[in-house]
């Protein structure tokens, strides 16, 4: 038993956060440059757990963590899905296709330069032709574009169990990372914001916020970890423990953002500051493979 | 990072589940302080002579000199077989022993470990004052130095277990005219010594299971003082920061039999069927599976580096305010059978009253999201 990185590990991670902070930093996330998503490609991060690549879920979910800190593109943890399980019959970049509810057409999220979409149910994942041919439009996420399609039939459909709890597990990682980045922005803030001749972090009505922020950040983490273990030694609860992971980390990732606005004050609440991208990001994650509560009272019996 | 554990450690937890499976006693602890007393010593006993007490101990001092990983399978072991709580040997076995091993001199180890894991000598905590508490360091009673003797003046609150106790760990000012931290020792005080008057206090629930502790030219051996005059400050933390780390696992595995019952008991009376309350289930189930896992990154951490990290502080404030809405929820799932309680009642609401010392007890919640603000995020200190 062993819940921290081992040295490999904490090599890749700091590695990852590293070039993020220099080729995809959080605040551009509103527009992101031409050329990242090829670069992400050739960073090797659309494609960890493909055939052949010999990395475990644990490494994978620290990556998309990182990933996930620097609000990385959304298409990332569709096309991971899509190089895992539709290996032969798929390449390039998938978008994450949601239904549309009240309609009968889906979301394309991320769609840009995709051919492929990828739909999470809780009993598979499925891959969709979607061909970048329909205009963008906005989501709450501002670094994630939407195209609409007709609902049609699966390209193909991968009924592996750990197929739905891979892309779980990817998305909770992202809001993971969501939510450590919300809980750094607001104590980098509070130690430097001076009110009443002090920084706001000295005031405990602000500190405790912060630690609160903390607090489920770990939380979210610590679970995590255990989920993409227990998916790695195939452990019978590997379901129950994925779905734990997402709605904490969902959890974390909504709180934190709005933290983070509070601890800001008025700028918090602008358009030019960085605050809100996390938050809508939050939002936006907590409609991708959500954690169904009732599993979640299931296995205890 | 891997979940599994060695065939040592599989071999090790099967020992601990077989012994446990055929010792755990099955009446259960019995209310009354002095039945309980006797009870709690019988247990630790046997406990010793089977080789489970101090599976983490030095072997020189009575313990097996086994991993902290050893140690954390037998509370979970212990936890899932519902052995009883260790009771009055709490104090000595969580907080008295460990701060010794740590700080103590080789007669004074020698002397009061094998005790307190025989289960032959109870401890007591002897920090709080009534004007001392989240301000530790606002400690006035006092030890005047006469010979090899501290005389001993002043007061402690709070204190559980005192009037059980043979021994106390005993916080006092013994340079005159100190301040703040500074002048401040550890003693191992003798509860029985003349001078010591005990005042128990009852507890909203009904509980008589602290007391003030009053001390009146109390005398204490220069040689009880551990870590050296003038370091209490420093061997008291060490004693708060173990509290803070790892001597909740136990607590942890049962508050995940208490969520598997919770829901258990939802589902038999129907409650489950409310929507609110079935969603707060789901999030303290997986809430609890969270704790376990932040326990686990917590002892690897021990493991890797010979310390706690920084995070063991909100493993605390986690366990406690979750613990909390547990006790509150069992307390809900009661319906009107609630109306009931009386007290001294050992029930639901029996725990949901005491369960309230989980956020003030070895540092309010308040404090801990100090440390938590100040140590893992670097806020700038407010105190």
């Amino acid at each position: 038993m062993d819940l921290t990185p081992n040295d490999e590990q904490l090599a890749l991670q700091t590695a990852t956060a590293d070039w993020c902070r220099d080729n995809m930093p959080l605040e551009a996330a509103r527009s992101r440059r031409a050329g990242l998503w090829q670069d992400l490609e050739a960073m090797g991060w659309s494609a960890m757990t493909a055939p052949g690549m010999d990395l475990d879920h644990a490494t994978e979910a620290l990556v998309f963590a990182e990933l996930g800190r620097f609000l990385a593109p959304m298409g990332l943890i569709s096309t991971a899905a899509a190089n895992r399980w539709f290996a032969g019959s798929f390449e390039g970049k998938a978008g994450l296709a949601l239904p549309v509810t009240g309609s009968d057409a889906m979301r394309i999220l991320d769609p840009v330069e995709a051919g492929t979409a990828v739909m999470w149910s809780a009993q598979s994942v499925a891959l969709y032709a979607a061909p970048d041919d329909q205009p963008h439009r906005p989501t709450i996420d501002l670094s994630t574009l939407q195209g609409r399609q007709p609902s049609t039939s699966p390209v193909a459909v991968s009924n592996a169990p750990t197929s739905p709890l891979h892309l779980q597990l990817l998305s909770a990682a992202y809001a993971v990372g969501c939510a450590d980045a919300a809980r750094d922005m607001a104590a980098d803030y509070a130690r430097l914001r001076e009110q009443f001749d002090r920084p706001i972090g000295w005031f405990q009505a602000l500190k405790h916020i912060c630690s609160d922020m903390a607090v489920r950040a770990a939380v979210a983490r610590s679970q995590l970890y255990y989920a993409a273990c227990a998916l790695d030694a195939k452990d019978g609860e590997a379901a129950f423990h994925v779905a734990a992971a997402k709605r904490l980390a969902d959890q974390a990732a909504i709180d934190n953002g709005r933290a983070n606005i509070q601890v800001h004050g008025g700028i918090g609440m602008t358009d030019e500051a960085a605050p809100h991208l996390c938050l809508k990001r939050a939002h936006l994650l907590q409609f991708i493979a959500p954690a169904d509560a009732a599993l979640l009272l299931e296995d205890a019996a | 990072m891997d979940i599994g554990f060695s065939p040592e450690e599989t071999r090790f937890r099967e020992e601990c589940r077989a012994w446990l499976h055929a010792n755990v006693p099955a009446e259960k602890r019995p209310l009354n302080a002095d039945e309980a007393l006797d009870f709690d010593k019988a247990w630790q006993r046997r406990l010793f002579d089977a080789g489970w007490a101090g599976i983490n101990w030095p072997e020189d001092y009575g313990g097996r000199g086994l991993s902290i990983v050893e140690q954390v399978i037998w509370l979970e072991e212990y936890a899932k077989a519902h052995a009883p709580w260790i009771g009055s040997n709490f104090v000595g076995v969580n907080h008295g022993g460990p701060t010794l091993i740590i700080n103590a001199s080789e007669e004074q180890k020698a002397y009061h470990l094998p005790r307190i894991l025989k289960g032959e000598a109870i401890w007591c905590q002897g920090f709080s004052e009534p004007g001392a508490g989240s301000d530790l360091a606002g400690i006035k009673t006092r030890g005047r130095i006469e010979g090899d003797e501290l005389v001993v003046n002043g007061s402690k609150i709070w204190t559980s277990f005192a009037h059980v106790a043979d021994w106390q760990e005993l916080v006092l000012r013994t340079e005159d005219g100190s301040q703040r931290h500074k002048g401040l020792s550890w003693a191992i005080c003798d509860m029985h010594a003349p001078g010591i008057t005990i005042r128990p206090i009852q507890k909203m629930s009904g509980q008589v299971e602290f007391a003030e502790v009053f001390y009146d030219d109390v005398r204490i051996p220069l040689a009880n003082v551990v870590g050296g005059l003038g370091n209490g400050w420093n061997v008291a933390m060490s004693t708060l920061s173990f509290e803070r780390g790892t001597g909740f696992i136990a607590d942890q595995v049962k508050q995940s039999q208490e969520i598997a019952e919770l829901i258990a008991t939802a589902r038999g009376s129907g409650m489950i069927g409310d929507d609110r309350i079935a969603d707060s289930l789901a999030q303290m189930r997986a809430e609890v599976a969270a704790l376990r896992a932040m326990t686990y990154r917590n002892i690897s951490e021990v493991v890797r580096t010979g310390q706690p990290g920084p995070e063991a502080s909100v493993i605390r404030l986690f366990t406690s305010e979750l613990g909390q809405r547990l006790e509150r929820m069992a307390v809900l799932l009661m319906g009107d059978a609630a109306i009931d309680f009386a007290y001294g009642d050992d029930n639901a609401v029996g725990d949901y009253l005491r369960g309230f010392a989980a956020t003030i007890a070895g540092g309010t919640a308040q404090i801990q999201r100090d440390i938590i603000g100040e140590r893992l995020l670097g806020l700038p200190k407010s105190r």
